[in-house]
Formats: C-alpha cells, sequence, structure tokens
C-alpha cells in the first residue's frame, strides 16, 4: 500500500494529529518541498545571524529525477493538513559494517529531512514533533519487507547525531572521512525492535 | 515465473541466502536491484572498481 495513516504531536494544542505516510512521492510532493520548504530554507541559509540548516542545500527534486526507474532508491513523505512535513530517500543495496552484522544487508538512509516549521532552531515552538520518528520507523519497516530484519545505516548530520543516538537508540561507528566526516551510525535487528516497541 | 538454475547456480544461491539471512527470493531480488544500479552507472560512462580497504588496492570489475 502506497500511503498508511500515522500520528504527529501539534505542539501548540498538546494532540495528537492524523498524518498520512506516503511509501512512493509523486510530483506534488516535490511541487510542495519547492513551493514551501524551498523559500524558507533558502532564506535562511543567507541569514547572516544564523548558520543556516545544514541540509538546506538538498535538491529534492533533483534527487528525484537522479533515481527515477532505479529498484535501488525509495523516496518517501509524511504529509499533514495538505502540508509535507518531512522527506526520506532511501537506498536498499548496502550492507552493515557492525562486527557482528557485517556483510549483512540494511536499508541506508541517504538523505531524511524534516519540514522547516518543525524544527527548533527555526521556529518554536515547532508545529509537529515526530516526523524523524515516524521516518526512521519506515525505514526499519522497509528494512523488514525487504528480509532485512529491521538493519538500517545512515551518516547523520551533526546537529541529528542526539536524535538518532539517544532517541533512535542506533549504535555509532565513528566519524566516515570517505562521507565528509560525517558520524555513521547502525541498528541491529534488536535495536530495531526495541525502537518499534517505543513508538507503537 | 520460474526460474531455471544450474546445481552450481542453485548452490551459489543458497550459500549466499545464509550468509546474508535472505531467502533465495530475498538475494534474487537484492542482485537485481544492485545489477541495474550498477548497468545505470556503466550507462554512464562509470567504471565499477573494487577496494580493499588495507592496502588500498583497486580493481576494475567488468560489467557485460
Amino acid at each position: 500500500m502506497n500511503e498508511s495513516a500515522v500520528h504527529l504531536l501539534e505542539t501548540g494544542s498538546g494532540e495528537m494529529v492524523e498524518a498520512v505516510f506516503v511509501a512512493e512521492v509523486s510530483e506534488e510532493h516535490l511541487e510542495m518541498w519547492s513551493q514551501t520548504w524551498l523559500p524558507i530554507m533558502k532564506e535562511r541559509f543567507f541569514c547572516r545571524s544564523y548558520a543556516g540548516p545544514e541540509d538546506a542545500h538538498w535538491n529534492w527534486k533533483a534527487k528525484a529525477q537522479e533515481i527515477r526507474g532505479l529498484l535501488k532508491y525509495e523516496i518517501c513523505a509524511v504529509v499533514c493538513r495538505q502540508e509535507l512535513q518531512g522527506l526520506m530517500l532511501i537506498n536498499n543495496v548496502a550492507s552493515a559494517r557492525l562486527k557482528d552484522q557485517f556483510g549483512k544487508p540494511l536499508i541506508y538512509v541517504e538523505f531524511l529531512s524534516t519540514a522547516p516549521w518543525n524544527r527548533p532552531e527555526l521556529k518554536q515552538p515547532p508545529r509537529y514533533r515526530g516526523v524523524g520518528s515516524i521516518l526512521i520507523a519506515a525505514a526499519i519497516q522497509a528494512s523488514l519487507d525487504a528480509e532485512f530484519k529491521g538493519r538500517i545505516g545512515l551518516h547523520s548530520l551533526p546537529k541529528a547525531e542526539v536524535f538518532y543516538e539517544h532517541k533512535c537508540g542506533m549504535t555509532r561507528l565513528g566519524f566516515d572521512s570517505s562521507h565528509e566526516g560525517l558520524l555513521y551510525f547502525e541498528m541491529t535487528p534488536e535495536q530495531a525492535a526495541a525502537f518499534r516497541r517505543t513508538t507503537r | 515465473m520460474t526460474l531455471n538454475l544450474s546445481e552450481k547456480e542453485m548452490r551459489v544461491l543458497e550459500e549466499l541466502a545464509e550468509k546474508k539471512e535472505l531467502s533465495k527470493t530475498g538475494v534474487m531480488k537484492l542482485a537485481l536491484r544492485l545489477l541495474q544500479s550498477v548497468d545505470a552507472r556503466v550507462d554512464l560512462g562509470s567504471k565499477l572498481f573494487i577496494e580493499n580497504e588495507a592496502t588500498r588496492e583497486k580493481s576494475e570489475l567488468v560489467i557485460l
């Protein structure tokens, strides 16, 4: 199924609101990115008093164009109240580096972004919370669907390291000089099961 | 669809399935995704190299 119901915390009301997880983005979602995220990202990127979002240069339309037709990649999204809340690009041809998982297949999260209005450094309070967790849960589900037992891996941007290590419970494997010096994380099948229990 | 494999191919498929903790279908799907991704890069003029992490020695993998 391409779409499924998920829930986000609306910080203003403190209520859980229904959102939609989309397993395969359409042109409409990419247009939402272009119309709503991009102007804010550009404005913040060139703001002198603030370093700007670390992912401000990610062009999701170009990424979608690059991977078109390739079975190896999928771009999924979270939409709430007709607004794009999150995007993730996953790669299903990658293998684990952790010693006891070495060489076993995993889902590699190439890119993961939440909407600018959901980021505490850009909007206080952020509009919705939980987008990142929904997307990580989706990566785990993709891993289970591909028989990878929940194994996932990713390189984290510096500001997201705490999220992946503490909220997601992933194992840090050190800074990777072959990947812009970013910190590499992996999630084992056991950690994936634990994450699913806490986010259910 | 029925997949006809020789005894030798089937043995390799079974070994890979065990090593990767996948079903035989899972291995075939993974192989298809990998071959398509490599083929797409080769079509664009890229070459595929295998690097030995310890020695940094690189060898080109020939893709037909």
